[in-house]
C-alpha cells in the first residue's frame, strides 16, 4: 500500500492507504473526520465538498492520493476555534439548513464561490449551487444565507 | 417571552450541524464491525435458484463471513402492512407475504435475494458480485394501467389482475342519477407519477448485539417505537425488552423512512449469528432499486355541474400502484387518502374507487402528504378543467362552490369533518398579493415578447395530525437545566428548537438551557414517531400540558422558598421571582431543594394528549408562470402561498417546512419522474443523472403569509404544517401552466412532469 502525505485542516497527517481509496472514504473512515458526507455516488450531490489548496472539490471523485502534499480543508477546520465562520453563523441566522446533511457541503461550496467571487448577487448564487443538491430546504434560505455570509465575509476582510 | 410561542428563535440543533459535528448513522460505526452488502434482482420478474456450491464459493473468498439468503431468515416474520380495508364482498383485503428475503421469485428491479457480509466494504460488494444466481425471467409489468388489463404478467396467483383491493365509497347508481341531471359533465384523466423521496442521507443500518443479549439497531428512522414493535411483534416474535433502537441524527424523512426496511432484521440475525456488529450502508443507486417510493396513480375523474358552474357530485376511479409488495402504510396511502377527494367544496354526491395493484415496482409508501397530495391534485385539476370547459373563472368556480366558514364544522360525504376554515378569505388575500388584476397587461406584454403567460392557482385542504398520542415529559434538572423527553423523531424539522419553545414558554428558560431526548428506546419509554406532520400539534401539546404543569408545581416551591403565594411568582431568565420585585430563586435552586427534600419526582411532569380528530390546514397557492414557446422552459414569475394553520410556533422554522414542500411540490410537477422501461422492467432512472433533483436555479422566491383560524380540534390550536407545502404546489403550477397553454392553443390538460420537451409538444400540439 503507498502512503500518503497532506495536511488536512491544518495538520500534517501520513498514512498507508489502498491505491483506489477516495479521498471522501479517506477523510471519514481514516481520519475519522466525518463532517464531510456522502450523498450520492455521481458526483452530483456536492455533500462531500472539501477545499483543496484554496479551492471546492468534490472529495467523492478526489483519490487520496491525488492529494499528496495539498492543502486540505474540511467543515471541521472552518470554524476558528470556538468562532464560527461568517458562512456558518449565516446559515444559523438565516435558516438555511433543515437536517443538516448537504450543510457541509454546502458552507464550502459557499465560501469557495464568496472567494471567487466577492459578494454574488442570488442569480449568480442559485446557478454556483449546481453541483449541490439540497431536499429540505428548496434553497430559498440557503441562498439567502449564503448572500448574507458573502457579505460577512467581505466585510470582515476589508 | 423571548423564546417562547411565536417566536422566531434561531435554531440550537445548528451549531453542531454547521461545524461537522453531526452525527448520522454512518458517522458513529462501532470499531470491529463487519459489512453487509445486499444482493439484489438485477431483473424485474424471474424466479431464481442459488446453488449450495454457489453459496461455498463465495463464503471462500477472501475476508468472506456469511452469505445470508431466505433459509437463514425463515424463522422470521414478513415486513407487516399497516392497515387494511374492506373489499366490496365485505372481506378485508389481505397481502402477500413482504418476506425478508426473497425464497424463489424476484418481483422487481432491486428485490432482495441476499446479503453477504465481510471483513470490509470492498470485500463485501465484491463477494455479493460474485454470487451467481440462476435467473428463470418472466413477462414483467410496470404501469399500473397495463397491470389491469387481460393477458397482463400477473404477480401473484391469488390476487387476479394483480389487484389487490379494490375500496369503494359512495353508490353507483345514485351517483349515475346525479351526472345524469347535470347540465355540464367535465371529464379528467390524470397520472400522478412516481417519485423517488431522494432524503439525502442514504439509508444505512447497524445490528450488535449488546451484553445483555438484546439486539440493538442504530438506524435513522422516524420514530425507535414503532421499529421496536414491528421487529418484536411482527418479524422476530420476541418480546420489546430484548431490542433496543437508536435513531441519531437523521438526514431527512419525508414519510419513507416511516415503514421498516428489510435490511434491518438482516443486520440483527446477522449480527447475532456472526457474534460481530454489522454495519450497512446504502448507496445511492440503492436508494432508488431499494427504498419505498411515493404517489404512482392513474385516475379518471368526472364532475357534474348545473347551469351556474355548481357541483353535483363527482366519480372518480383511481389505480393506486402498490409496486410489488406492501410495506406499512402501503395500503392507508391510497385508501385514506381518497377521503380527502372533496377537498374545499360543498359536494352533495360522491363516488370514489380505489384499486391498489401490483407491479414489478419498488413498493410504494407514505411520501410527504402521503395521499392527500393525489387527491388534492385531482380535486383541484378537476375544478380548473370544469372552469376552462364551462367558460368560467377558475376563481369564480371555486368561490361558488366553497364550504363557508358558517357552515363549520362541515361534515363531506368522505367522512371528515373539517372544524374551521375560511377557503374563500386566503384566496382573496392570495389573489391581492398576486396581483390578479394586473395580469392581462402582463399577459399582454408577455405576447409582446413572444412568450405565453399563464396565471392560476389551488385552493387545498389536507387531513393530518390526527392519530394516537404522542407522550411528551419534561424535566428541571438539578443545574437548572430542561430536559424534554419525546418519541417523535426530529429529520430536520428543528425539534429541539420547536418544543423547546413550547418548554420555555411556561418555564422561563433560554433555549440553549433545554435539552431534547429522541431516538433511543432505552431513554424513551412509548413513542408514535413522526409522520402526518404530527410531530409539534400533537407532541407539542402533550408537552405544552406537562410543561404547564410543571410550572406550577415550579412557582408552588418557589413560592414556599420566597415565603410568597405560588400566584405571585413569574419564571424568567432561569429563575423564579415574586412579581415586580428583586426577589428571586434560579430554578437551579429549587431543583437542589426538591432534589435533597426527597421531592425530586415531582420536578419531572409527563403528559399524552389524544388528538380528537384530524387536524386540516388549508390554504391557496397562486402561481403565474411565463413560458418560451421555442424551449418549452417554464419560468415561474410570481409563486404566492396563504396558508392557514391554526396557530404558528415558530415563523421561521414554518416558512423552512414551506419552502420545502413547495420545492418537493413542484420538483413532482416540473422535474421529477421514477422512469421504468415498460417491456424490461429496468429502473432507468437509478442515480442522479437520470432521476432530475430540484436544483436551487429551478425555482423563484415563495411569498408567504398566513392567515391561521385556530383549529377548533387540537389543544394548541395548530393544523400542522409539514405537507401542505407539497399538497398545494403541484395542482397550483400545472394550472398555472394549462392556463397558457389554454390562452394560447386551447389546451385543457398537461401531464406531469412538465419538462421543457412536454411543454414544448404542448404549446406546439
Amino acid at each position: 500500500m503507498p502512503k500518503v502525505s497532506m495536511t488536512v485542516n491544518g495538520e500534517l497527517v501520513s498514512k498507508m492507504v489502498e491505491g483506489r481509496t477516495l479521498l471522501v472514504d479517506f477523510l471519514r473512515d481514516t481520519l475519522k473526520l466525518t463532517g464531510t458526507h456522502i450523498g450520492c455516488d455521481t458526483s452530483q450531490c456536492g455533500a462531500c465538498v472539501v477545499h483543496m489548496d484554496g479551492s471546492a472539490v468534490k472529495s467523492c471523485t478526489t483519490l487520496a492520493l491525488a492529494c499528496q502534499g495539498a492543502e486540505i480543508m474540511t467543515i471541521e477546520g472552518l470554524a476558528d476555534g470556538e468562532t464560527l465562520h461568517p458562512m456558518q453563523t449565516a446559515f444559523n441566522d438565516h435558516h438555511g439548513l433543515q437536517c443538516g446533511y448537504c450543510t457541509p457541503g454546502m458552507i464550502m461550496t459557499a465560501v469557495d464561490m464568496v472567494k471567487r467571487l466577492g459578494v454574488p448577487d442570488e442569480e449568480t448564487i442559485r446557478a454556483e449551487l449546481e453541483g449541490n443538491i439540497c431536499r429540505c430546504t428548496g434553497y430559498h434560505n440557503i441562498v439567502k444565507a449564503i448572500a448574507a455570509g458573502a457579505e460577512a465575509m467581505n466585510k470582515s476582510n476589508g | 417571552m423571548k423564546f417562547g410561542i411565536g417566536a422566531a428563535a434561531k435554531r440550537t440543533e445548528d451549531r453542531a450541524l454547521t461545524t461537522g459535528k453531526g452525527h448520522y448513522t454512518s458517522d458513529v460505526l462501532p470499531a470491529n464491525g463487519l459489512r453487509a452488502v445486499m444482493v439484489r434482482s438485477p431483473v424485474a420478474h424471474a424466479t431464481f435458484t442459488i446453488s449450495d456450491e454457489a453459496i461455498g464459493d463465495v463464503e471462500a473468498m477472501d475476508g468472506v463471513h456469511k452469505v445470508f439468503t431466505y433459509r437463514d431468515v425463515a424463522h422470521l416474520g414478513p415486513i407487516p402492512c399497516g392497515f387494511f380495508v374492506k373489499n366490496p364482498d365485505g372481506e378485508t383485503a389481505t397481502v402477500p407475504d413482504f418476506t425478508i428475503l426473497q425464497e424463489n421469485t424476484v418481483r422487481y428491479v432491486g428485490d432482495a435475494i441476499a446479503m453477504v457480509v465481510a471483513d470490509t466494504q470492498m470485500q463485501a460488494r465484491d463477494a455479493a458480485e460474485a454470487l451467481m444466481v440462476d435467473y428463470d425471467e418472466k413477462p414483467a409489468v410496470v404501469d399500473v394501467a397495463e397491470a389491469v388489463k387481460p393477458g397482463a404478467p400477473q404477480l401473484y396467483d391469488q390476487y387476479k389482475n394483480n389487484t389487490d383491493f379494490d375500496y369503494i365509497v359512495g353508490d353507483e347508481d345514485e351517483i349515475a342519477d346525479v351526472f345524469k341531471k347535470a347540465e355540464h359533465v367535465v371529464t379528467l384523466d390524470l397520472i400522478n407519477s412516481r417519485v423517488v423521496t431522494n432524503y439525502m442521507e442514504i439509508r444505512s443500518a447497524i445490528g450488535e448485539i449488546d451484553r445483555k443479549g438484546r439486539y440493538v439497531l442504530t438506524t435513522g428512522s422516524q420514530g425507535v417505537h414503532s421499529l421496536r414493535t414491528t421487529l418484536s411483534k411482527s418479524i422476530f416474535k420476541e418480546p420489546p425488552e430484548n431490542f433496543h433502537i437508536i435513531t441519531p441524527d437523521v438526514g431527512g424523512g419525508f414519510g419513507t423512512r416511516f415503514a421498516i426496511y428489510r435490511e434491518y432484521p438482516l443486520v440483527l440475525q446477522a449480527a447475532k449469528i456472526l457474534g460481530r456488529p454489522v454495519i450497512w450502508i446504502a448507496d445511492r443507486t440503492e436508494h432508488f432499486l431499494a427504498d419505498y417510493q411515493g404517489r404512482d396513480h392513474v385516475s379518471h375523474a368526472e364532475m357534474a355541474l348545473d347551469g351556474r358552474g355548481t357541483i353535483l357530485g363527482i366519480k372518480v376511479d383511481t389505480l393506486a400502484n402498490l409496486g410489488a409488495t406492501v410495506a406499512g402504510p402501503g395500503i392507508l396511502v391510497p385508501a385514506l387518502g381518497s377521503h380527502m377527494l372533496p377537498g374545499c367544496y360543498h359536494i352533495p354526491a360522491i363516488y370514489s374507487r380505489v384499486r391498489g395493484i401490483f407491479t414489478n415496482t419498488v413498493t410504494i409508501s407514505a411520501y410527504r402528504g402521503a395521499g392527500r397530495p393525489e387527491a388534492a391534485y385531482l380535486i383541484e385539476r378537476l375544478i380548473d378543467k370544469a372552469a376552462r370547459d364551462i367558460g368560467m373563472k377558475p376563481e369564480t368556480i371555486r368561490q361558488r362552490n366553497f364550504i363557508k366558514p358558517s357552515q363549520m364544522p362541515y361534515t363531506t360525504l368522505m367522512d371528515r369533518t373539517y372544524d374551521s376554515g375560511d377557503f374563500a378569505g386566503h384566496m382573496k388575500k392570495a389573489m391581492e398579493i398576486a396581483d390578479w388584476k394586473g395580469f392581462s397587461a402582463r399577459h399582454r406584454a408577455a405576447r409582446k415578447n413572444g412568450k405565453l403567460r399563464g396565471l392560476s392557482m389551488a385552493t387545498y385542504i389536507e387531513a393530518c395530525s390526527g392519530g394516537a398520542a404522542e407522550t411528551a415529559q419534561v424535566r428541571l434538572e438539578r443545574d437548572g437545566s430542561v430536559t424534554i423527553i419525546i418519541g417523535s423523531q426530529h429529520n430536520g424539522q428543528g425539534h429541539r428548537t420547536a418544543f423547546g419553545q413550547i418548554a420555555a414558554e411556561h418555564l422561563g428558560v433560554s433555549l440553549e438551557q433545554i435539552n431534547l431526548v429522541q431516538g433511543d428506546t432505552d431513554r424513551v419509554e412509548t413513542g408514535t414517531g413522526t409522520g402526518g406532520s404530527r410531530s409539534v400539534p400533537v407532541g407539542g401539546a402533550s408537552l405544552n400540558i406537562a410543561a404547564g404543569r410543571l410550572a406550577e408545581t415550579l412557582r408552588q416551591r418557589a413560592g414556599d422558598m420566597l415565603e410568597a403565594a405560588a400566584g405571585d411568582i413569574e419564571l424568567e431568565d432561569g429563575v423564579a421571582r415574586i412579581v415586580g420585585t428583586d426577589r428571586e430563586v434560579s430554578l437551579a435552586d429549587v431543583a437542589a431543594a426538591a432534589i435533597d427534600a426527597g421531592a425530586g419526582g415531582t420536578l419531572s411532569e409527563k403528559d399524552a394528549w389524544t388528538p380528537p380528530h384530524y387536524t386540516f390546514p388549508n390554504g391557496t397557492h397562486a402561481v403565474e408562470v411565463e413560458i418560451d414557446p421555442d424551449t418549452g422552459h417554464i419560468d415561474i414569475v410570481n409563486y404566492v402561498v396563504v396558508d392557514d394553520f391554526g396557530m404558528t410556533l415558530n415563523p421561521t422554522l414554518l416558512l423552512g417546512q414551506v419552502h420545502g414542500g413547495v420545492a418537493q411540490g413542484l420538483g413532482q410537477a416540473m422535474l421529477e419522474k421514477t422512469y421504468y422501461d415498460p417491456d424490461s422492467g429496468q429502473l432507468l432512472t437509478a442515480s442522479f443523472q437520470d432521476y432530475c433533483m430540484p436544483r436551487a436555479e429551478d425555482f423563484p422566491d415563495i411569498h408567504f403569509e398566513t392567515r391561521n383560524i385556530p383549529c377548533k380540534t387540537n389543544a394548541l390550536g395548530m393544523k400542522g404544517a409539514g405537507e401542505a407545502g407539497t399538497i398545494g404546489a403541484t395542482p397550483a403550477v400545472i394550472n398555472a401552466v394549462v392556463d397558457a397553454l389554454h390562452r394560447h392553443n386551447g389546451l385543457t390538460h398537461i401531464d406531469m412532469p412538465m419538462t421543457p420537451e412536454s411543454v414544448w409538444r404542448a404549446v406546439n400540439a
